[in-house]
């Protein structure tokens, strides 16, 4: 009989982990939507936070670990070392805010409250973009020990391109995903967040700016 | 950013292809695998230098940061074959 992959070792993780992901991200996605109520009653019209929250798949999560390894190629004679513990988005929480200054009070209301003011910070950075692309934290919730969640906080319009990009292309297609990676793809993607970012500021520039009542 | 281009001209001038599925950058002819690791971690300079080193017959050479396993190259090799 054939002696079992690394792949048939982490499926066997990811079940047997699944209740406490599910756990995990329900008590994220209730703690972070409780610590944002102020801060989503006092929107104006025009502005918005939204809260999601997903477990990653079997498979996906598979392929993120195996990314994670240099040539992208599990080593099967050290098949015990892999574990999807070691992954901190199993479970995660994205929250989007528009304009790009409630992005910023989201991020700081967060950071003020427990787990999160714990949480080692992640950010996603992009060269020649000195702000980071959102603000990204991990750690663990009371529910679990062992697995650690993610909380993303991310301007509305470059979250919405994220989400965009993973159903148009990596959802159907999960190994393009190494494409994004890729030192081709590093200007083109620059060349989109800074479009994205330069949107925003403008937007919200313009409408502190209106001498009128705010929409 | 200028090495970054500068690195990804190189490689593809050398006949490298980058694959997406193993994040690196093959070329079959000349039996040769960057890693995008290796790519980032090192001078234009320097891989050209290991672009222009020369391999045994039959043999593939395995440039990352980490030396692969036997297993692992075995698996790489047989892939890009």
């Amino acid at each position: 009989m054939n002696e079992r992959t690394v792949e048939d070792r982490l499926r066997e993780e990811y079940f047997a982990l699944s209740s406490d992901v599910r756990r995990v991200v329900e008590e994220l996605e209730a703690e972070v939507r409780h610590c944002l109520v102020p801060l989503s009653s006092s929107l104006h019209k025009y502005e918005k936070i939204e809260v999601t929250s997903r477990i990653k798949d079997c498979e996906s999560a598979l392929g993120a670990l195996r990314r994670r390894q240099e040539g992208a190629t599990f080593d099967p004679d050290r098949a015990d070392s892999y574990t999807l513990t070691s992954l901190n988005d199993l479970a995660g929480v994205r929250v989007l805010a528009f304009p790009r200054s409630r992005w910023i009070e989201a991020d700081t209301t967060l950071r003020r409250h427990a787990p999160f003011s714990s949480w080692t910070p992640d950010p996603v950075l992009e060269d020649e973009i000195e702000e980071p692309l959102a603000y990204k934290y991990y750690g663990y919730c009371s529910r679990s020990t062992k697995l650690r969640a993610e909380l993303q906080i991310a301007p509305m319009l470059i979250g919405l391109f994220w989400q965009v990009e993973h159903s148009a292309v990596y959802k159907p297609a999960p190994q393009l995903k190494g494409l994004l990676v890729s030192l081709e793809m590093q200007q083109p993607l620059r060349g989109v967040y800074k479009a994205l970012r330069a949107f925003e500021t403008e937007f919200e520039r313009l409408v502190r700016r209106d001498p009128l009542d705010k929409p | 950013m200028l090495t970054v281009v500068g690195k990804k001209q190189l490689l593809e001038d050398a006949g490298f292809a980058y694959s997406f599925d193993r994040l690196s950058y093959i070329n079959r002819e000349a039996r040769k695998v960057f890693s995008l690791e290796f790519v980032q971690d090192h001078s234009e300079a320097e891989i050209k230098e290991f672009i222009d080193q020369s391999v045994p017959p039959g043999e593939w050479r395995f440039y990352f940061n980490s030396p692969p396993s036997e297993a692992v190259k075995r698996e790489l090799s047989a892939i890009f074959r």
